[in-house]
């Protein structure tokens, strides 16, 4: 009896094993104790470890964005202004810095940040935004004193 | 007590927002369509005549302080924010900066980034509605390298599937330095804000 079927080979695996768990124990070679020396151990962890990798990636630029969020959060808030009517203030004076650069100003270039600040709080005052009520004493954005709040 | 009052008022004043002079200050926001913002309507439109007199002449002293320091080079080192693929960087001369993707310039290339969001210096900051002024600012840089990034893999499993999916793939950089951030012309008041608007972002 001879078996001619071609796909009753694919049962033979040949003499690629070594390569092919190599290429696993190098992934593994980090790891700890028995999950670097057997194949078993070390293909499981490979795996789960390349599927962290893909689904990390798209959650750094989650944590990113919400990091950038606190940050240009605490630096309006000392001035009294929410993000949103800082957002919203700036998107209404067409200034369209993002997240990003706004966070990066707020840590390094506080004074500039301090003047973004104070021109969305003096938009927000004068548009009638439900947060801000009425002006800054300290307000110094020339070319809106003129308009009547309500 | 009034002297430090009086210093407290200057430091205030020292942080001037020019592109708020130009006329039509109240614009509504020019590339809504864009970004499909609602923007509310401005109360009243507010051009240069009806800024109180006080006020306009504070603008001009603030402008001529302004320039009278970049011309004796007291201004320090320039910063700048620049819109150059998509993305927003804060520059200063030296930094490198890494272009994600498919960027035609090659190695050795001088460019000149335009779109400068803002600019500051230790005294001054320059907010630009969207963008400064085409020539006030000059941003040079030089492509110094073109390379290729760490390999990322894509990994897909379903388990007890019999289903497995790998790809690697690795993206085009392009590193970037900043050569130098110049003041190209004085600042006045009177901002071309129209000019600015009908560039595309």
């Amino acid at each position: 009896m001879v078996f001619l079927n071609l796909p009753l080979l694919v049962r033979s695996r040949g003499p690629d094993e070594f390569w092919r768990k190599r290429r696993i124990f190098k992934l593994a070679a980090h790891y700890r104790s028995r999950t670097r020396n057997v194949y078993s151990f070390a293909i499981r962890s490979v795996h789960r470890a390349l599927a962290y990798a893909t689904k990390g990636r798209k959650l750094k630029k989650l944590d990113m964005a919400q990091l950038w969020s606190t940050r240009v959060e605490a630096g309006c808030q000392q001035y009294g202004v929410g993000l949103e009517t800082f957002k919203e203030g700036l998107a209404r004076s067409d200034i369209l810095l993002n997240k990003k650069v706004l966070s990066d100003l707020a840590i390094w270039e506080p004074r500039s940040f301090e003047a973004l600040v104070k021109i969305s709080r003096e938009r927000a005052a004068v548009e009638g935004m439900p947060d801000i009520k009425r002006r800054s004493a300290f307000n110094q954005v020339y070319g809106l004193s003129n308009l009547k709040l309500d | 007590m009034s002297f430090l009052a009086q210093t407290m008022r200057q430091m205030l004043r020292h942080v001037p927002n020019r592109s708020l002079l130009t006329a039509g200050a109240m614009r509504p926001l020019s590339i809504s369509p864009v970004i499909g913002q609602q923007n509310k309507p401005a109360t009243e439109s507010v051009d240069l005549s009806a800024i109180a007199k006080d006020q306009q002449k504070e603008c001009l002293s603030i402008c001529e302080r302004i320039n009278r320091q970049v011309q004796k080079s007291e201004q320090g080192r320039l910063f700048a924010v620049v819109h150059l693929c998509g993305k927003q960087f804060k520059v200063t001369p030296g930094d490198i900066i890494l272009v994600e993707g498919y960027w035609p310039p090659t190695i050795g290339d001088e460019i000149s980034l335009d779109k400068v969001l803002l600019a500051g210096a230790r005294d001054f900051t320059l907010v630009g509605r969207p963008i400064l002024e085409p020539g006030l600012i000059l941003v040079k840089a030089t492509v110094v390298e073109k390379t290729l990034s760490h390999t990322k893999t894509h990994f897909r499993k379903k388990r007890r599937k019999q289903y497995m999916r790998i790809n690697f793939q690795r993206s085009p950089h392009t590193m970037v330095r900043i050569n130098s951030i110049e003041l190209a012309r004085p600042v006045d008041g009177n901002g071309e804000g129209e000019s600015s608007s009908r560039r595309l972002f």
